[in-house]
């Protein structure tokens, strides 16, 4: 098969598809011989910076472990005008601190945010549960079996990550030392007893 | 009100204009106690690995009485994070213990802190995302809700099958499509009705409406007589009398005599 036959069949599979859409599905959909995920993946990553640097509306992106069709963000003025309505509501600061904390060290139980954010965090979780970033993951076993929570494939695709492990490390970001590495998925701060205490 | 020293300080103003500088300080909404706090830090440049903690406190409870000054509503996780500043600062004052054991008092706000500081970090990050994320729409290109074409077996389908499947088709296409309604033609009119009640009630003086009506097998022969029985009492043909609601209604002669044919051949009495 031309690759431009395989260029038009990813590019109508992307435009149909609700959700992202791995590679693998992609190549089996292709069915023929030299078409594997690999080069389905490198015909998609191709594209996707053809349509970005031709400028076209619609852009091809890889997230949350597949590839979809989404459009330019520059154009989120016009697709109001034309819809009118927002694509997405923005969130507030208190919700993407709960969002982070969520990200980083779930799966977690409400007290857990709370105490973390140092203020009562029910109102902004429940905006992420209902706008499908976060969900309930079981319970914790502890008394009064508290909901854990996760971050879900939503928030992956809403931040353009392909994989949870593609967030940034905190300790990067604040230019904090670790010397053991990120904290392990134990109780609250693990990772503090190295931190320099030059105190007297 | 005269700010601490340590709000004067960040801000250059001199002498007057030390209200509005810490009028400026609570600008930002503070999402929680700890982000007041690293907020201090960040403005006084303090090292959060060893905190002046009577300064921090003393600028946190200064913050707090701006808030109240300006009528904000404060969280009374402010007020609980003031008194543990409170009780940090004072363990902080009295002489420590031996050597050794010795805990810093700090210890736990500066943890927080700095998990807070993560938090924060990320929570940028991901605000920065959501400014240009947000404003990604997905293509509505859907693919037409086709239902999923089930490949047929046809070996596994045998004749009871295929009459059941028949046979609900059938049905279905009945409720869906019901037979028109057929009109049949009058077999009863309401002057012949009116006719014969008008002689029976002559003739029997007594006519017990409902026990009459009941013996009529047909529903359409039951509402003309008893447009008949209306017509005929409106025309004073005949008495109703009933004693109670829903009970037997008799029907006697009327006062006056009626010439029926002259009133029906005229179309109406009144």
């Amino acid at each position: 098969m031309e690759r431009r036959e395989v260029e038009a069949i990813l590019e109508a599979c992307l435009a149909t598809a609700s959700s992202p859409v791995p590679a693998g599905v992609l190549a089996g959909v292709v069915g023929t011989e030299p078409w594997d995920e690999e080069a389905v993946e490198r015909v998609l990553a191709e594209l996707a910076d053809g349509w970005k640097e031709t400028g076209r509306g619609l852009r091809i992106e890889q997230v949350a472990g597949g590839w979809r069709m989404v459009t330019d963000p520059a154009l989120d003025p016009y697709l109001k005008a034309l819809h009118g309505r927002t694509a997405k509501s923005r969130l507030t600061t208190a919700s993407l601190e709960v969002l982070a904390i969520v990200a980083y060290r779930q799966p977690v139980t409400l007290p857990e945010i709370n105490f973390i954010r140092g203020v009562n965090s029910g109102s902004p979780l429940r905006t992420l549960l209902d706008r499908g970033l976060v969900r309930v993951a079981g319970r914790k076993k502890v008394v009064g079996q508290p909901f854990l929570y996760r971050t879900t494939k939503e928030f992956l695709i809403h931040f353009g990550l392909d994989r949870i492990q593609d967030l940034p490390e905190p300790e990067e970001l604040t230019g904090e030392r670790s010397e053991e590495g990120p904290a392990g998925d134990g109780a609250l701060p693990v990772d503090e007893g190295n931190e320099p205490t030059d105190t007297d | 009100m005269t700010a601490a020293p340590e709000t004067a300080s960040g801000s250059g103003g001199g002498g007057t204009s030390e209200g509005l500088a810490a009028l400026s300080v609570t600008l930002p909404t503070f999402t929680g106690p700890l982000d007041l706090l690293l907020h201090l830090v960040r403005k006084n440049s303090l090292s959060i690995y060893d905190i002046p903690i009577a300064t921090l406190c003393d600028q946190y409870h200064e913050t707090l009485r701006t808030m109240q000054e300006l009528d904000l509503e404060i969280a009374s996780e402010f007020l609980t994070t003031a008194s543990w500043l409170v009780y940090i600062k004072s363990r902080m004052l009295l002489p420590r213990p031996a050597e050794g054991e010795a805990e810093d008092p700090r210890e736990e706000l500066v943890e927080r802190l700095l998990e807070y500081r993560r938090v924060k970090a990320v929570a940028d990050i991901l605000h920065d995302e959501d400014v240009v994320r947000r404003c990604l729409w997905r293509p509505a290109l859907a693919a037409p809700d086709a239902v999923e074409e089930h490949e047929l077996d046809l070996e596994a389908v045998d004749l009871r099958v295929l009459a059941r499947a028949y046979l609900e088709v059938m049905e279905r296409h009945a409720i869906e499509n019901p037979s028109p309604l057929t009109v049949l033609p009058l077999r009863h009119t309401v002057e012949q009705k009116m006719r014969d009640l008008y002689r029976r009630v002559r003739e029997e003086r007594l006519v017990r409406l409902l026990s009459y009506l009941h013996t009529l097998p047909d529903v359409e022969e039951v509402v003309t007589l008893v447009m008949a029985t209306l017509e005929l009492v409106r025309l004073g043909g005949v008495r109703a009398e009933q004693r109670v609601r829903f009970a037997e209604i008799y029907l006697r002669p009327g006062q006056k005599g009626l010439d029926l044919e002259r009133v029906l051949e005229a179309g109406d009495g009144a």
